[in-house]
């Protein structure tokens, strides 16, 4: 959150705005967060000079943090809009799957599979919208029994996995450009429009309307419910997009190779300034979040640190981060 | 309860000065406030009132300055210090637990227990009952708040101030969600007081009410005292000079606009909302202020929203020049012509978080880029609207630390920027100080001049019968009448608002 701003006195016809305050240097959690991984990318240099800052590990962390990214650009556009979605660990599983066995099973060929598998993602997630924005279902309820209905017919369909996916597919998921695997570049083309189309546009800057006050957005003529399941049908794309990647990168559709990814990229979209109550968050600062987390995954690695205090100092961020945060917003 | 000696009064405040960041909110303030009388205190918004009584209530400490109770000096370091010194607040803001019951309301933190600690819920729910019933309000102790009407809320913060033995009672706008009969008990309940020796600091922004009941009258203006007054030796326009810092005068009522246009802006047939609404039917001519008026809970602001497309499952016809519409949400009402200014700017009309700018442009988006967004353009047009409105503190990052005045200023220019032919205001002026009062209605008036057709709800008599072209009087979810501007008075309009089958000869079916 921002510094107090200094209040104008109270004299009728002030200047509009001033101009000061606006370009002044402030300590919101996305600076804080650049800061601290700036402190964490020095000190692993100074301490592993020959492995840390090395080409193969800059793309080792980035191919761990890609999909991830990908889920993190359409969560934080709920989040903005002050709901979430649990479910989208259980997406991305069972869409790998769903799209491995139509390739696999049922011999559809590669590029009706994945449109396939993207029309259900989509699908999936609109109805998550449909139940949070006209059954007006709490979002965490919503999704915590959508998570585990996604679950389950991933495991349904796939058993432990789908194995053996053609090289038509997987060859999408493994190619390199410039270095650099496809999913690592999905992840900053869609970043990069998403941090354009969530800043500069007229219909996503509605969504920090939403989550400042829904009620207001709906007299203010904004279609609150509208906005909604197309957020959530957004999130299921994503997540679908992101588990039909990581299927294809490593030719097999696992069953639980999601689990987990929801409170992974709650946590980050936090960290990037995002709030549970809405009205606040940037794509940018969603990037640094996953960024954030994978390079704390990466260093731990290096210091021969068990990835249980990768836990342990993600949580502690987190909390540490909000509470702060409080602390310098603090009102009168 | 003996008066004390008049040398000591009950609450002595002297010279009291604070300061924020950026801001000096009080400036040698003083105030006394004597055993047994009501004392006004008047002010605009931002005129340091509420930062007084915060002071009062132990949650800020003066920088300079002293508080003396019945003599002693205190200071208090905190809201638990205060009211174990016996005072008391009802802030406009209620302090209520929703889910909790009126009793654990009223004696919260302080439940009387038993052996084991256990909360003695028969002795609780007595205790409230007596304090109920000294209100004279029929509520039971055990049902939760939030299922309670907002000014049933009010008495139960009453009552939570009586339960521990207030001395000093403060209560902040106390009867801007209440109904005139709720406000006549509220009224008595303060005599009761009064008379058993207890000092009441009474703050409002509605003269009648002060004149009617308050002693004496202390005025701030910018953080500064103006004076102590005897209700029977000042006048209103001289307060008002007071709180304005200029002379003041009543706007005498505009001679009657008549419209000439044959088809109404707004016309409104046998209107349902199958709960409370019940066969409505009015018009509202361009160029004309319409009032609603009834008590609350009439079905006012129900209409208003039934008209603009926010309430569902509605019934009848609706039609805005002539032509037949059906709106099924505010964004097909606001494409047809309408705005609707709600009544409560921080629930349901501001976006708090968010800028000036951000809550100037919202219902008119699509004025600043249809698919990219011009924000530079939008601050810019939100700071000359500001300008106009003569907004001060202007370069407040959010709109939260507005003055209710200065909100009230940026939900106006929200609706400017749309101008809608047909405005729905419901209370444009709750809560807001007298200046920004008078601009207000100047605003609407010119409004209305331009041609626009405006729907005026509002509980304050005053205001509809200064301002209305047409009076609509509305009871328990039905029209009860209408009553043309020239024979409209306080008492027309109540008797129509509160008489069942009325037979009154301007009713019209």
């Amino acid at each position: 959150m921002l510094m107090p701003a200094p209040k104008a006195t109270a004299a009728p016809q002030t200047s509009p705005v001033s101009t000061e305050a606006r370009f002044r240097f402030r300590l919101t959690r996305e600076t804080v967060l650049l800061l601290l991984m700036l402190a964490a990318i020095v000190g692993a240099t100074v301490a592993y000079p020959r492995s840390f800052p090395s080409w193969p590990n800059l793309t080792a962390l980035l191919r761990n943090t890609a999909l991830d990214g990908v889920m993190a650009c359409g969560m934080v556009v709920l989040m903005v809009s002050g709901v979430f979605d649990l479910s989208i660990g259980s997406m991305f599983s069972m869409v790998g799957v769903l799209t491995g066995w139509m390739m696999t099973e049922a011999h559809v060929p590669v590029p009706v599979a994945i449109l396939a598998g993207l029309a259900i993602a989509t699908l999936a997630g609109a109805l998550n919208g449909w139940m949070v924005a006209k059954v007006k279902v709490n979002a965490l309820i919503a999704t915590l029994g959508t998570m585990q209905v996604f679950r389950g017919i991933a495991v349904l369909v796939g058993g432990p996995g789908i194995a053996n996916l053609p090289p038509g597919f997987s060859r999408l998921g493994q190619t390199e450009w410039l270095g650099l695997q496809t999913p690592i570049w999905l992840m900053f083309a869609i970043a990069i429009v998403g941090q354009y189309l969530l800043s500069k546009t007229r219909f996503f800057r509605k969504y920090y309307y939403i989550g400042a006050n829904p009620k207001a957005a709906v007299l203010s003529g904004i279609s609150v419910e509208r906005m909604q399941i197309f957020a959530f049908a957004l999130m299921g794309l994503l997540a679908g997009l992101a588990g039909m990647a990581f299927a294809a990168r490593v030719a097999t559709a696992t069953s639980t190779s999601g689990d987990g990814a929801e409170l992974r990229i709650i946590t980050a979209v936090i960290l990037g300034g995002a709030s549970l109550s809405g009205g606040r968050g940037t794509v940018w600062g969603t990037l640094a979040g996953v960024l954030f987390i994978s390079l704390i995954n990466n260093i731990m690695i290096f210091a021969r640190l068990s990835p249980e205090w990768q836990s342990i100092i993600i949580g502690s961020v987190l909390v540490v981060a909000v509470a702060m945060d409080r602390f310098l917003g603090r009102r009168k | 309860m003996n008066p004390p000696p008049s040398s000591s009064p009950l609450l002595a405040v002297r010279g009291i000065s604070k300061s924020f960041p950026g801001v000096r909110a009080l400036k040698g303030v003083n105030l006394e406030v004597r055993s047994g009388e009501v004392h006004a205190l008047l002010g605009e918004n931002g005129a340091g009132k509420s930062t007084l009584m915060h002071i009062l209530a132990g949650v800020y400490t003066p920088d300079e300055g002293t508080v003396l109770l019945e003599g002693k000096s205190v200071s208090f370091a905190g809201a638990r210090d205060a009211q174990a010194a016996g005072i008391a607040m009802v802030f406009q803001e209620r302090s209520l637990a929703g889910p909790l019951s009126v009793a654990e309301n009223v004696f919260f933190g302080r439940q009387p227990v038993g052996r084991w600690g256990v909360i003695n819920r028969q002795e609780m729910h007595r205790r409230t009952s007596e304090l109920l019933a000294e209100l004279d309000i029929q509520i039971s102790p055990q049902i939760p708040v939030e299922n309670l009407a907002p000014a049933e809320q009010q008495m139960v913060e009453i009552a939570k101030a009586l339960s521990i033995n207030a001395r000093l009672l403060v209560l902040d706008e106390p009867t801007s969600t209440l109904t005139e009969s709720e406000t006549t008990t509220l009224f008595r309940v303060l005599h009761r007081l009064r008379e058993r020796g207890a000092g009441i600091i009474y703050i409002s922004h509605r003269m009648a009410e002060v004149f009617h009941i308050c002693d004496r009258i202390t005025v701030l203006r910018d953080g500064e005292y103006q004076g102590t007054f005897n209700r029977d030796e000042v006048s209103e326009e001289q307060l008002i000079s007071r709180m304005v810092g200029r002379e003041f005068r009543f706007r005498q009522p505009e001679s009657t606009r008549q419209s000439t246009d044959r088809i109404p802006a707004l016309k409104v047939e046998e209107l349902s909302d199958g709960r409370l609404l019940k066969q409505i039917s009015f018009e509202a001519r361009a160029g004309e202020i319409t009032a609603l008026s009834g008590l609350a809970g009439s079905g006012r602001t129900e209409l208003a929203m039934a008209i603009f497309g926010a309430r569902p499952t509605i019934t009848g016809r609706i039609s805005i020049q002539g032509r037949p519409v059906a709106l099924r949400s505010p964004r097909e009402a606001i494409r047809a012509g309408l705005g609707y200014l709600p009544e409560d700017r921080k629930d349901a009309g501001l976006f708090l978080e968010m800028g000036l700018a951000a809550n100037f442009g919202a219902a008119a988006l699509e004025r600043f880029g249809s698919w990219w967004l011009d924000d530079k353009a939008m601050e810019r047009q939100a700071a000359d609207a500001a300008a106009r409105l003569r907004l001060s503190n202007s370069g407040a990052r959010s709109v939260h630390e507005l003055s209710g005045g200065n909100q009230q200023k940026v939900m106006l220019a929200r609706w400017l920027l749309v101008r809608p032919p047909i405005f729905i205001v419901d209370e444009p002026t709750r809560g807001i100080d007298i200046g920004a009062k008078m601009e207000v209605h100047q605003l609407l008036r010119d409004l209305a001049h331009q041609g626009a057709a405006i729907i005026l709800i509002s509980s304050e008599l005053p205001e509809v019968l200064s301002l209305a072209d047409r009076i609509l009087v509305m009871r328990e979810g039905r029209l009860a009448g209408e009553i043309p501007r020239g024979e409209a008075t306080e008492e027309s309009i109540l008797r129509l608002a509160t008489l069942p089958h009325s037979t009154h000869a301007h009713a019209r079916a």
